[in-house]
């Protein structure tokens, strides 16, 4: 009864049934009653990303709109790490600050079912759909804490821009749809490729409003402004996921439909890329400077880093791809340490995340303070982290494609995004304690957590070949 | 053996975190346990300059581990007579270093030891990276414990002075990563796989246009640390701010990899636009040894003065290597050596004089002859070293690289010449006004004479000060045949040139 | 039987309609509703174009983003009410908490 053709859904189902198990127990959950949720969102995690790992190389394909190629398992592996992390930081957090642990877990599979499907979507219909289901679930993530007016703002602000970029995304596949008379990416890959055409009003139409869609994704400049709104409003453990699942899921979909379906005009698409990789690059870190919010600072770095994967997305070569999978991985790690340290240090009634609060942290609490300092030096771009082999690889792949513009613009402006992670190190260390303040306390299993993605940053940035080879595995499969 | 000398510091300063010292009630420990571990460095270092090989200008040493295979990457590590005294020199700095600041560092033991560490472990990589790849990791991983000791332990405005120190080094540095992937790429394209080993580099033949922008990247980042007027803003402030160990490691060590940097990579990899480069490079340089000197002349803080003496001297440095002639390298490399240690013997006895009195200005001084006199007498010494008297190290480097870049511009040397006058008119000044005449202040009257602690780390830079003046044929002879081999391929590439016109400059880039 | 490039005009000018009244109004639950028509203007696009081509799948599409479209409008509502309890007020120019 089972058939093959269900293999590639399997983590998607492992993930929904994991969502709709913490569901159902929360709605029957009497008053009270603690329910270990977080353990069982995690054990559904760990079944799907078991399940994504034995479908590695299989080329498994569901209906023919999903696709388990070891791009689209890659991606989905690196989303299902950022889940598990993010689960390990919440427990703590969610007594905290009061978030009902139901919804929180619910909601966080849910996003990833939606990030998967992003990522292995060979239809441009169920790209929409998976964005739907992802968006939606952190909307409702974002603003989470009710009793936050910032983080309901937040919330709504994304949601209005979001569902505005929705709109676009899907008149975009709507063109494509008239033009080719498929969704398929497949499908309209081989259309394009054999009309061959000179580019008509029609695909330059199509093209731009599918770009302007997955531009407001993944936060490109001119399309960034819900992204410093969302990412302060919200919980920092959502920010460190959303940052990083949303990320991920955005820029795969977007490699996959420019750099599959697109592709034979790259000529017309790359130009305009090229444009928006200069802006976000530039924008995200000269704003960046500006903050003194640790969480909107880490933003607009956000915002930078989607500019530094369009560099690789431009350069379109086998380097370029290889380095947006290495680079998206990188970041992912980096990100989830650096918010699950904002997120642990907060307080019931203080989030702690302002520059101020980060006064002589050092002292007070070493562990957390040495972890934020590995993940922001990994933000910076400086070895022997992780992002300093992603950024390199990035900039060798704009290199070898012959973009020493963008090398150059990548290059200096992540000097100028050192000088404002630089300015958190400075208050770690070489500021003395303001002293009022008691240090909030840290579970161990967080602590734990945020050693073991000190550790990986650092694995990365020391021997980074064995996933540098799993990303070019991953290449091999598709384009 | 290489591998040794990276992984024994590295791995010591992260031992030294097992030590628990939460609330410095194991300080002690702590310090004998780096200054152990740099002092088997050292002799390791010691073991590798007994072992080398004088005679061969090729690598020895060579270790070659693949690293990032799909590029080519490896570690590859090697010395050559340059590196070979440059890492000799900075494992004998930093025990000193360690020492210098036994006491006058009571905050957070643990983590300073570590850093020291961890900054003698990236420096030595620097040194001994054939790999550019790996080159550029421990070129820009220096950087985070030079920038903790410095915004940690230093003075005043150390802030401000750790994150000038950090954002102008990493400005320069990050064009030269471009530039050297833009190298791996060239090599990628000319032998259909990528590379980062400098030996490989070394066959390219690259098109004078390309080798101009590359050179580019490449000086303009090894300007930025060597430093270059006009490029050395960041010395002073980083000089000043600094703790006493990190500024004897900044002078004596960081400085040197700009130079050593030029000497290894910029030049002989892009000789044809070395060649053309060369005499505005002389011009700065010389520049800087004049401009070094006259501010240096007028400040008023001894910690300034010596900043910006290094400023002035490391002018001759660089005015050595453009010459690109045997004598003019030669002296370079010697005068690198004999900077390290005067250099860091200055900021020794200037650091322990500021933890006498805590303040650094002159005018605070006075007398300190009568109330010092072995200070006084290390300090002289050390002093003359650095002015480039007869029989101590600074004369034989600064009279090579005169004689050198006399042979090849001597409207240079004149000029340079003149800086030569000039330092000795600004050093001797400060020592009058230190530790002659009366006694001003009164809080001068007691300051201790140096401490036995004090000796040990004064003492053999005073001896090495001395004996690499009088032998000066120990240090020279090592580093002659790798000098000769980058001074014979400057020859060769500007020979060859100038018989053939060379091929059309690949197109470096695609802008829309 | 009307063309296609009329069905095409007509859904450009209700999307075009749609992008300004998100712009341009200046109230939550009118900016909602704006969306919607722009999401509806795509909707037509779909109809049409399958129409075109002769297959069914336009209309099926049309069916998935309703749906789509449903679940946002939930979410959206949602959000409208939750940030009128914290301001009692609908206009987004008062929504200035979070800025660069």
């Amino acid at each position: 009864m089972i058939s093959p053709s269900f293999n590639a859904i399997v983590p998607m189902l492992c993930a929904t049934a994991g969502a709709l198990v913490v569901m159902l127990a929360e709605s029957w959950r009497a008053r009270g009653e603690r329910m270990p949720l977080g353990v069982l969102g995690g054990i559904a995690l760990s079944a799907a990303g078991i399940a994504l790992a034995l479908l590695w190389d299989q080329q498994a394909s569901s209906f023919g709109v999903i696709v388990a190629d070891n791009f689209g398992i890659f991606v989905s592996l690196v989303v299902v790490v950022a889940g598990l992390v993010s689960i390990a930081f919440s427990s703590q957090v969610l007594d905290r600050d009061g978030i009902p642990r139901g919804e929180y877990y619910a909601l966080l599979l849910f996003a990833i079912v939606g990030m998967m499907m992003m990522a292995t979507a060979n239809d441009l219909l169920v790209v929409f759909i998976g964005l739907e289901v992802m968006s939606v679930a952190v909307y409702v993530l974002t603003g989470i804490r009710r009793d936050d007016p910032r983080g309901v703002e937040g919330a709504f602000k994304y949601f209005l821009l979001g569902a505005f970029a929705s709109a676009f995304l899907l008149y975009g596949v709507a063109f494509t749809f008239g033009l080719t008379g498929t969704t398929r990416l497949d499908g309209i890959g081989q259309f394009l490729a054999a009309r061959s055409m000179s580019s008509s009003p029609m695909v330059l139409l199509a093209m731009g409003l599918l770009l302007v869609g997955f531009a407001f994704k993944i936060s490109a400049v001119p399309f960034h402004m819900w992204t410093p709104d969302a990412y302060e409003g919200a919980p920092a453990v959502v920010t460190g996921f959303m940052s990083t699942g949303v990320k991920a899921a955005a820029f795969a979909a977007f490699t996959r439909v420019f750099l599959s379906a697109f592709e034979p005009f790259s000529a017309d698409w790359a130009p305009l890329v090229w444009y928006l990789a200069i802006a976000t690059m530039v924008l995200g870190t000269v704003v960046g400077v500006a903050q003194h919010n640790l969480k909107r600072m880490l933003a607009y770095s956000s915002i930078a880093h989607g500019g530094y994967l369009l560099v690789g997305l431009v350069a379109a070569n086998q380097v370029g791809k290889e380095a947006i999978l290495f680079y998206l991985a990188a970041y992912a790690v980096t990100n989830l340490a650096a918010f699950g340290a904002i997120a642990l240090l907060g307080t019931a009634d203080r989030a702690n995340d302002t520059l101020q609060d980060y006064r002589g942290l050092w002292q007070s609490r070493p562990m957390v303070a040495g972890v934020l300092t590995v993940a922001l030096l990994s933000l910076g771009g400086l070895p022997p982290t992780a992002g300093f082999i992603g950024k390199w690889y990035i900039f060798s792949a704009a290199v070898s494609a012959g973009y020493y513009g963008l090398a150059i613009a990548g290059v200096l402006t992540s000097v100028i995004s050192v000088f404002f992670y630089l300015r958190v190190v400075v208050m770690m260390y070489m500021t003395e304690p303001a002293g009022t303040i008691a240090p909030p306390v840290v579970s161990r299993a967080a602590l734990a957590t945020l050693a073991v993605t000190a550790a990986i940053i650092l694995y990365l940035g020391v021997l980074p070949t064995a996933l540098l080879d799993l990303a070019a595995a991953s290449i091999d499969t598709i384009f | 053996m290489l591998t040794l000398l990276i992984a024994v510091p590295a791995l010591g300063a992260l031992a030294l975190l097992l030590v628990p010292n939460r609330g410095g009630e194991r300080d002690a420990v702590v310090r004998w346990l780096a200054l152990g571990i740099s002092l088997v460095v050292f002799a390791l270092a010691l073991l590798l300059w007994a072992r080398f090989d004088p005679a061969t200008a090729a690598y020895q040493f060579v270790e070659r581990v693949p690293w990032i295979p799909r590029f080519g990457i490896s570690y590859a590590v090697g010395v050559d007579g340059i590196s070979l005294l440059l890492v000799v020199l900075t494992a004998f700095l930093t025990p000193i270093a360690l020492l210098s600041s036994w006491e006058s560092v009571e905050r957070s033991v643990s983590a300073f030891s570590l850093f020291v560490l961890l900054l003698e472990a990236a420096m030595i990589g620097v040194f001994v990276a054939t790999d550019l790849f790996l080159f550029y990791v421990f070129w820009d991983a220096m950087l985070i414990p030079m920038y903790f000791l410095i915004g940690i332990w230093g003075y005043d405005q150390r802030v401000y002075a750790a994150v000038k120190f950090m954002l102008y080094t990493m400005a320069g540095s990050v064009l030269m990563l471009v530039a050297i992937l833009g190298l791996a790429y060239l090599h990628s394209v000319t032998t259909g796989s990528y590379s980062f080993d400098l030996e490989q580099m070394l066959t390219l033949s690259l098109a004078p246009r390309t080798q101009f922008w590359f050179f580019l990247a490449f000086t303009v980042a090894f300007a930025i640390k060597v430093p270059l007027f006009p490029f050395h803003t960041w010395l002073p402030d980083a000089h000043v701010q600094a703790p006493t160990a990190g500024s004897v490691i900044l002078a004596g060590v960081l400085l040197k990899m700009g130079t050593y940097g030029l000497v290894r990579f910029a030049f002989p990899l892009f000789p044809v636009a070395a060649a053309y480069f060369a005499p505005s490079l002389a011009l700065l340089a010389v520049i800087g040894i004049v401009y070094g000197a006259l501010v240096a002349m007028v400040q008023p803080d001894m910690k300034k003065l010596v900043a910006y003496s290094s400023v002035s001297h490391l002018g001759f440095v660089v005015l050595g290597i453009c010459a690109m002639n045997i004598q003019g390298m030669q002296g370079a490399v010697y005068q690198m050596l004999a900077h390290g240690v005067t250099t860091g013997g200055l900021f020794l006895v200037v650091g322990m004089l500021s933890d006498r009195r805590h303040t650094r200005l002159i005018a605070d001084y006075g007398g300190l002859k009568a109330v010092a006199p072995r200070l006084t007498a290390a300090f002289l010494i050390i002093t003359l070293a650095s002015i480039g008297l007869p029989g101590l190290n600074g004369f034989v480097g600064e009279f090579l690289i005169l004689f050198g870049a006399f042979r090849w511009a001597p409207g240079f040397v004149v000029v340079a010449g003149l800086g030569v006058i000039l330092s000795a008119v600004y050093m001797l000044w400060m020592v009058q006004r230190v530790y002659y005449g009366p006694v001003a202040h009164e809080e001068n009257a007691t300051l201790p004479d140096l401490r036995p602690r004090e000796w040990a780390a004064l003492a053999p830079l005073v001896a090495l000060a001395i004996v690499m003046g009088v032998l000066p044929n120990i240090f020279l002879s090592p580093s002659e045949p790798a000098v000769r081999a980058v001074v014979e391929r400057l020859d060769a590439v500007r020979m060859e040139r100038a018989a053939v016109r060379g091929p059309e400059p690949i197109a470096l880039s695609r802008e829309p | 039987m009307i063309p296609l490039g009329n069905y095409l005009l007509v859904s450009a000018v209700l999307f075009g309609i749609g992008t300004a009244g998100v712009f341009m109004r200046r109230n939550l639950i009118t900016v909602l509703l704006s969306i919607e028509i722009m999401l509806n203007a795509v909707n037509l696009t779909f109809v049409a174009f399958g129409r075109q081509i002769g297959t069914v799948d336009g209309q099926i599409i049309v069916a998935f983003v309703m749906t789509v479209a449903a679940a946002e409008a939930a979410v959206g509502l949602a959000l409208v009410v939750a940030l009128f309890r914290h301001r009692e007020s609908l206009n987004p120019d008062g929504f200035t908490s979070l800025r660069w």
